[in-house]
């Protein structure tokens, strides 16, 4: 019987003391060569031997590629520690790591119902501490070993744990929590032990195919003396029969002969692998068959068996990497599957996987900062393309860049900084690329250089039927023009081509300041931004008064100067509004004022409720609602952002932004969308359009504001021809113009 | 007055972070290029956000080429005894010698039961590191006949197979405050390896401290010289006139690093700082200036 399993290769690294660390390197450096699949760290048996995790964690510095297989023999750490260590080693690695449990030579101890129990213990405390996908603190009571409340720290994947040996408890055991098995050659022992292990697995609930075979073998090349001796054609016969009807997917050499082992990796494995391909219908490149607990998560109404097999990745609520990749910077979700493409190609099948899926959400995510929270889902499906994020400039004359929608404008700003270029983007650098640049960008330099989709020239981009097009200002410019502004509509974008900003050394003014007289505060900063030249662009935080000390008013300010009179010119009408409690003024570079973004995963939970409006002037009426609204508690978050400038100087009609005639954005948030909607009915009457990246309302009414009717009715027409069937349905979706043929009700 | 008369040495102490795992590697890479002598690490496992310190200080082996590598210090609860000599002395062989053992008997009981470690009294907790030096050194010392046994009331060994022998001869450091602690660091331990940050009064308790292990080492014969001063360190650089200790210039830092060498005795100097410029500046400015200071002092 054939699990079918994809074939893999590993080699045994020496274990014994003398063994020198060039003769590890060497073995290592051979095998990565080779393309060997795995190295096996061993435990050793001589008592002495180098200690496998310690080994284990060097050789992973001194190795790019291959498996680490990680040999531990039972009872010999705290489970607790070496889930910790194999979690530490895998994260090191990007997710090279496998653990293999390996009784040391048989004692009176070992192989006893006892000795099995515990190891069976030890499996379950590290499965514990690995689990983040459930919250809370590890916990486990048995017998032997017990956790307390422990910190849980995932590895970076899911990571295989190996068990050796024999005896039916073990086998049992295997089939009940291992992923996989391994022994030693002999048909026999296969045979009844896979019986023992499929018999033990299906009792449990999980498919026999959930768990490797694994043996190691010893050998070498010449003359034809007994099993794997002779040549690599007698290798083959000798193993084929392992692999076709014992179902081993795992073959170990344990050999150190530099002969033997090249003979194996570049002679046998091929010619295994073609052999095994030929009898076997699935050959050796099996799909991956996920744990039964792992499939126990999912959810109704998604196809998982029919999930585009070529992702870069496919991520299921039962697998590790869903706890780091369900949620976004502001929103819980909990979709059903996260799809991570990393070509065009990948996108395209992701979509037609979403087409199969018509009564499912579909989001999509670049890097899932998104205030408004439409990068997750609750039961649907994600396409993620967190992974398409590199940059490249492709011409130093015309300062033209091309960046993928993954990357994140820290990173891309740290990538132009050495060529004296930026790209004005927003006020985080841990925002994506895609989802900002689709919808308008409205960042630090905004005055000086326009929106983010102002220096935008050209995308690429897969459309709702899966088609890949480009779109310009001469192939396809009408979705051009829908792309910058209302981009979320149209597709999924793999690649923006943007015309950096020629940008040196810059001034940015942290200012932390009284507002206890909200009304002038806020008017008066209003007209400081309005007076002042291009060169300056101001973002405002107005915080409440709390627990006896005024509000404050936290304005974060850049001058795309660096002479110090110009600098301080520009600053001095900010600093004069009110007493400053606290300023931290620097010339320092666009990505050093954008280098504040934060690597761990979300782990938000909830909706975000956020409301974005736009605004000609800060005027003493909509100062005095808004300070009523800051006072009332009714909104943890009030920023203004100066918007006008550059930005104005774009005609309406350019963009499918085209609220060019705004002075400031205003985004507010808080706890719930009664409480903020009543509080924003207060500021609406001031206000014109809207920002679609800082609204998280669904109301259809918040359509018309995001787009005035021109806009509006424009880019209907075009959803009912590149989108007819609504698929792109998550953000801002429009109805196309063909199903309302009257075009006024949005 | 109590010089050792030891050489100066200086290192770095750099927190194991697990987010993202490649930022403290750096920073030991950083260490080594400041020509610091010492890279460390803290060790707290039951935090989920630091990584495995010695999966991390092994692998740090890997990617540097002269500086030493220590716990400081590794939580010996969580820590057997017997594992951790073969991993020291594994690490020690493939890294030509470059391994030493900070080690320490516990410090956040909570976080180690919580881990499953067992919960000991100070006593009981001094008893163990004893206990656990004894096995450690028992299995490196390859030329002893016959197998380890150590029957204690913490750890036991049955005749175990010695080895394998480290490289040289990896010094066991002890981080001890109290007195108990310090006197069995007097009576067994290579070095004392405090914090500045957790001297009740400063260096001024360095000498009443050093004096306890000084008076622990003579009882068991031992020179207190054997024993050496180390001490982790935190501070600020600042370009101006200084504000106190380790808030100056990095000239006033040499001076006062030369100042607890020769008044305290303290020859290994630790800085717990996560910031490249620092460690740059520890490395580059301060280290041979202090040395200079202690030379020229010793020799006059």
């Amino acid at each position: 019987m054939n699990y079918g399993h994809a074939l893999r290769f590993g080699l045994h690294l020496p274990s014994d003391a003398d063994c020198g660390p060039g003769r590890l390197v060497e073995v290592a450096g051979l095998a990565e060569q080779w393309g060997l699949d795995l190295l096996v760290v061993p435990a050793g048996t001589a008592g002495d031997d180098l200690e496998p995790s310690t080994v284990a964690s060097w050789i992973a510095a001194a190795t790019v590629s291959p498996g680490l297989v990680l040999e531990a023999r039972p009872a010999t750490l705290h489970p607790a520690m070496l889930a910790r260590a194999v979690a530490s080693l895998d994260r090191l690695t990007e997710g090279r790591v496998e653990l293999a449990f390996r009784g040391g030579p048989p004692t009176a101890a070992s192989g006893t119902a006892d000795s099995v129990a515990a190891l069976g213990e030890e499996i379950a405390v590290v499965r514990e501490l690995w689990n983040v996908l459930d919250r809370g603190l590890g916990r486990f009571t048995g017998r032997f070993y017990r956790l307390a409340g422990a910190e849980k720290a995932a590895p970076a994947h899911d990571v295989p744990i190996s068990v050796d040996g024999q005896g039916q408890d073990l086998l049992r055991l295997v089939g009940l929590r291992a992923d996989e098995w391994s022994t030693g050659c002999d048909a026999v022992t296969l045979t009844q032990g896979n019986r023992a292990v499929d018999e033990a697995a299906r009792g449990a609930g999980r498919d026999p195919r959930e768990i490797r075979r694994r043996i190691t073998i010893r050998g070498g090349f010449g003359e034809r003396t007994g099993r794997f001796t002779g040549t690599a054609a007698d290798w083959v016969n000798d193993l084929l029969p392992l692999v076709v009807e014992h179902g081993v997917g795992t073959i170990v050499l344990d050999a150190v002969e530099r002969d033997v082992a090249a003979g194996f990796a570049s002679e046998v494995a091929p010619a295994l692998r073609a052999a095994a391909d030929a009898v076997l219908p699935r050959g050796w490149s099996g799909a991956r068959v996920r744990r039964s607990a792992v499939r126990a998560r999912r959810l109704p109404g998604i196809d998982y068996e029919g999930a585009p097999p070529e992702m870069a990745e496919v991520v299921e609520p039962g697998d590790p990497a869903y706890a780091r990749l369900r949620s976004g910077y502001l929103r819980g979700g909990a979709p059903g599957i996260i799809l991570r493409a990393a070509t065009n190609e990948q996108v395209t099948q992701a979509l037609a996987f979403a087409r199969r899926h018509p009564g499912v959400a579909l989001s999509r995510r670049s890097a899932g900062h998104g205030v408004s929270g439409r990068s997750t889902n609750d039961g649907g499906i994600v396409i993620d393309v967190s992974l398409m994020n590199a940059i490249e400039v492709l011409d130093r004359k015309t300062r033209r860049v091309r960046i993928g929608p993954g990357a994140r404008w820290a990173e891309v700003a740290a990538a132009l900084e050495p060529y004296g270029w930026a790209l004005s983007s927003g006020d985080y650098g841990g925002v994506g690329v895609g989802g900002l640049a689709t919808a308008g960008g409205i960042g630090y330099l905004a005055r000086g250089h326009g929106l983010t989709i102002d220096r935008l020239r050209a995308v690429e981009m897969v459309l709702a039927d899966g088609s890949v097009v480009r779109a310009d200002d001469s192939e396809n410019p009408d979705l051009f023009w829908a792309v910058r502004g209302a981009g979320a509509n149209f597709g999924i974008v793999t690649a923006f081509e943007f015309e950096a900003d020629d940008v040196g050394a810059v001034a940015f003014a942290r200012l932390t300041q009284d507002a206890g007289d909200l009304e002038r505060y806020l008017v008066e900063w209003g007209r400081a931004v309005e007076d002042s030249p291009r060169d300056l662009t101001s973002f405002v935080i107005v915080a409440p008064p709390r627990g006896g000390r005024p509000a404050l008013a936290v304005s974060r300010t850049m001058v795309d100067s660096s002479d110090p009179e110009t600098v301080r010119a520009r600053l001095e009408p900010l600093a004069a509004i009110s007493k400053v409690y606290a300023q931290d003024i620097v010339i320092t570079s666009y990505a050093a004022a954008m280098d504040n973004a934060s690597d761990d995963p979300p782990v938000s939970h909830g909706e975000p409720v956020s409301r974005s409006g736009l605004l000609r002037h800060v005027t003493p009426q909509f100062a005095a609602a808004a300070a009523r609204v800051i006072r009332s508690g009714a909104i943890g978050w009030f920023q203004l952002r100066s918007v006008g400038g550059a930005v104005a100087d774009v005609p309406a009609d350019a963009t499918a932004y085209a609220h060019r005639d705004a002075t400031f954005s205003l985004v507010v948030m808080g706890g719930a969308d009664e409480v903020v909607d009543r509080a924003w009915a207060r500021l609406s009457p001031f206000l014109d359009g809207l920002y679609i990246s800082f609204e998280s309302s669904l109301r259809p009414e918040r359509i018309a504001a995001a787009w005035p009717p021109r806009t509006l009715s424009r880019l209907r027409e075009l959803k009912s021809v590149y989108d007819p069937e609504g698929v792109f349905g998550d953000n801002f979706a429009l109805t196309p113009a063909a199903n309302h043929p009257g075009g006024s009700t949005p | 007055m109590s010089d050792y008369g030891h050489e100066l040495w200086f290192g770095s102490f750099i927190t194991p972070t697990a987010r993202p795992p490649q930022v403290p590697v750096e920073l030991a890479l950083t260490s080594e290029r400041a020509g610091l002598d010492l890279v460390s690490f803290q060790d707290h496992p039951y935090q989920s956000a630091f990584q495995d310190t010695w999966t991390l200080m092994s692998y740090v082996a890997a990617r540097t080429e002269r500086i030493r590598i220590t716990g400081n210090v590794l939580s010996l609860p969580l820590r057997p005894p017997a594992v951790l000599a073969r991993a020291a002395a594994s690490l020690d062989r493939l890294t030509g010698g470059r391994v030493e053992l900070g080690i320490g008997a516990g410090a956040f009981w909570d976080g180690i039961v919580a881990m499953g470690g067992r919960r000991l009294e100070p006593a009981q907790a001094v008893r163990a590191v004893e206990e656990a030096v004894d096995v450690i050194r028992g299995l490196w010392a390859t030329d002893e006949t016959g197998p380890l046994r150590v029957t204690g009331e913490f750890y036991t060994v049955n005749g175990a197979k010695r080895g394998p022998a480290p490289a040289h001869r990896i010094p066991i450091r002890i981080g001890a405050y109290k007195p108990r602690m310090l006197r069995l660091t007097g009576k067994i331990a290579d070095g004392w390896l405090p914090s500045l940050g957790f001297l009740p009064e400063g260096p001024a308790s360095l000498r009443a401290m050093n004096e306890q292990i000084d008076e622990a080492a003579s009882a068991a014969g031992r020179e207190p010289a054997a024993v050496s001063r180390l001490l982790n360190l935190s501070g600020r650089f600042t370009s101006g006139a200084g504000g106190g200790l380790l808030q100056g210039t990095p000239g006033d830092w040499a001076e006062q690093i030369a100042d607890l060498a020769l008044q305290y005795g303290v020859s290994g100097f630790i800085l717990a700082s996560d910031e490249p410029a620092d460690l740059n500046l520890f490395g580059h400015e301060v280290a041979p200036r202090a040395r200079e200071l202690v030379q020229s002092e010793r020799v006059t």
